[in-house]
């Protein structure tokens, strides 16, 4: 649909070319320039990709008249979002140098493959939600969970870095610019904890609507949903019990995003089978 | 003051140009700087002054004003004041004039032509003594104006290169690695076993940086007492290291020892306890006093001297070669100091 004048990819994509702007200048000036780019310029920049992706969002969810989440690249495009939001919102709470680098190539690379691959995109499918707000806000819920596990990734991701960088005594790159890594550490659980409660609310939600018809849901997309939880949780336990180190506990954020986002795959397709199609009927109709 | 127009004429005597015992024949205290200043303004043609004095460098920025040579004016009045012949003067010191005098003040203020490439304390210093000039009266438009603009410059080139980036003394660098371990100091509990220089430098750095809680071991109670004493902590004695390193994140180790204080193995079963929180071990002694193999363990990292020593002499190479792009930072912003100064008549063009 188009809004302003262009259509709501075109949006995305300036929102796409703003952030790999960003990532660009970032890393230049940290490796070219050796100096680190002031963080309220890179929040600036963030924040103008980020208010070009929703008004993209925003155009394509009127065509459906709700979350634009009914194919793969509104789910990768909702969940950039999601981590840009978190990074301009929460973010300066954190005082994280460097993280706006690394949330915007975070976001330009996800953009540039759901934007380069044309089958992800079918702007034909109805609907997915009915006219049910609660499961239109366990799907934002859910999406947005998974932007901040996407931030968690790139935390964990610098965790590693600058602990690599200690361990092998190498200063240069990026090591200057990044954060101690006892911050990162912090930030990590931190993070978990938010991501925890909110995927927890979106499954709680889904589940009041999964209980009533259980056939509301396939099985690849309640296994999945719930084996991501799970790994959280499990993720969650450990970390409190200390029984991971923090290295471990880096390695296997960025391993259950993986999986994470893998599990995307089940929730798209689910929104093709048949037996789906409960979910779009309005809730009054499943109950 | 008058702005009548002049010439501006720098006279540096400096650790390029002089040995030190050479130096310290330059070398002014407060009431001799003062003695300097109303010497040279005693004289005709010297209307401005602005005396720079360090211990690595005297230092004259003088405007001069109806004399047929500025340049044997000034060294005339200094010879006068030094009790010295305006030869050996001359052998001793750089002579530059207008755009190049400006050009040096900006480079000096940045660190630039400092002993220690980049070091930061030379801007105070000049900040210092033209707050002096300017208390005194001897500072007018054209000192003023170079002076203002000067620090500007002096403080772009700090902010838009690497100048005075990255830590170059073994105390500082082991500081900053904390830093980049724990964040803040503040909650950071350090050992130092040994009571030795480097050990005492590297405990006073952590101390300025925040570092609150220390033990300070050593192979005598009396020796760990004097050394508590002295830089405030908790005196403790190596042979029972293993009882209490659990509760330390950062060790710096500097004690004489025929074999490692700290085993790989001594140190597994400790750091068990800490439940995953890093250690920083921090070898300075040799022979090296902890076992080379602790760094495998995870969440310890293990520096000895020389992995401090090549990190410092690192960040020294890469200030050094930021030299080259401040120097073109000075060249354009002197360039432009000296045409608003001739423009506004100041300076005489020459």
């Amino acid at each position: 649909m188009s809004l302003l004048g262009l259509e709501d990819r075109q949006w995305i994509f300036l929102a796409t070319v703003v952030f790999a702007v960003t990532s660009g200048l970032g890393t230049y000036s940290a490796l070219k320039l050796r100096r680190n780019a002031p963080r309220r310029y890179t929040l600036v920049l963030v924040s103008f990709g980020w208010i070009l992706q929703t008004i993209g969002l925003y155009a394509r969810g009127l065509q459906y008249g709700g979350c634009p989440l009914s194919n793969r690249f509104e789910l990768v495009q909702f969940m950039v979002w999601s981590a840009i939001a978190l990074y301009i919102f929460v973010g300066p709470a954190f005082r994280v140098s460097f993280l706006g680098m690394f949330t915007s190539t975070f976001a330009t690379l996800f953009s540039i493959l759901s934007l380069s691959i044309p089958a992800w995109d079918s702007p034909n499918r109805t609907p997915i939600f009915g006219d049910s707000p609660w499961i239109e806000t366990h799907a934002a819920l859910a999406l947005f969970s998974y932007g901040v596990f996407g931030v968690l990734a790139l935390t964990s991701s610098m965790y590693l870095l600058q602990s690599r960088s200690l361990k092998q005594k190498k200063m240069g790159g990026f090591f200057p610019f990044m954060p101690s890594i006892a911050e990162l550490a912090n930030i990590n659980l931190r993070l978990l904890n938010v991501g925890f409660f909110i995927l927890s609310s979106s499954l709680a939600i889904g589940a009041v609507y999964w209980t009533k018809d259980l056939e509301s849901v396939n099985f690849p997309k309640l296994g999945t949903t719930i084996a991501v939880w799970l790994a959280y949780g499990t993720l969650l336990l450990l970390r409190f019990r200390q029984s991971l180190s923090y290295k471990q506990y880096s390695w296997a954020c960025i391993a259950v995003f993986t999986v994470a986002l893998l599990s995307l795959e089940a929730v798209d397709r689910s929104f093709d089978d048949p037996l789906d199609e409960s979910s779009v009927r309005p809730p009054s109709e499943q109950l | 003051m008058s702005a009548q127009s002049g010439e501006l004429l720098l006279v540096t005597i400096n650790h390029e140009t002089v040995p030190m015992e050479e130096r310290e024949r330059y070398a002014l205290d407060e009431p001799q700087i003062r003695a300097l200043y109303k010497s040279l303004h005693a004289r005709n043609g010297i209307e401005e002054s602005l005396i720079l004095n360090t211990c690595n460098r005297f230092e004259l920025y003088a405007k001069t004003v109806g004399v047929p040579n500025s340049e044997s004016a000034v060294i005339d009045a200094l010879g006068t004041f030094y009790k010295t012949d305006a030869d050996s003067l001359r052998d001793h010191a750089q002579i530059h004039g207008g755009q190049d005098a400006i050009r040096h003040l900006i480079e000096v203020s940045a660190g630039l032509k400092s002993q220690i490439t980049g070091e930061a304390e030379i801007f105070g210093q000049v900040k210092s003594a033209y707050a002096m000039c300017q208390n005194l009266g001897y500072a007018g438009a054209l000192i003023n104006r170079m002076t203002q603009k000067g620090f500007q410059a002096a403080k772009l080139i700090r902010h838009s290169t690497p100048i005075g980036e990255g830590q170059i003394n073994i105390s500082n660098v082991a500081v900053d690695l904390s830093l980049k371990i724990f964040g803040g100091l503040e909650n950071a509990a350090a050992l130092i076993i040994g009571t030795g220089e480097i050990g005492g430098k590297t405990a006073k750095a952590m101390r300025s940086r925040g570092a609150k809680q220390f033990g300070l071991a050593s192979h005598t109670r009396e020796r760990a007492e004097a050394a508590a004493s002295e830089w405030g902590g908790e005196p403790l004695l190596v042979d029972e290291l293993a009882e209490y390193i659990g509760k330390y994140d950062i060790v710096i180790a500097s004690t004489e020892t025929e074999s490692p204080l700290l085993t790989r193995d001594a140190l597994k079963a400790a750091h068990a306890q800490r439940k995953n929180r890093p250690l920083f071990l921090i070898d300075l002694g040799l022979p090296r006093n902890l076992d080379p193999r602790c760094e495998d363990l995870e969440d310890v990292y293990l520096y000895n001297l020389d992995d401090l020593a090549r990190i410092a002499e690192d960040n020294l190479s890469e200030r050094r070669a930021a030299i080259k792009s401040s120097e073109a930072i000075a060249a354009q912003k002197s360039e432009s100091i000296w045409q608003v100064l001739v423009s506004r008549g100041l300076v005489s063009f020459l």
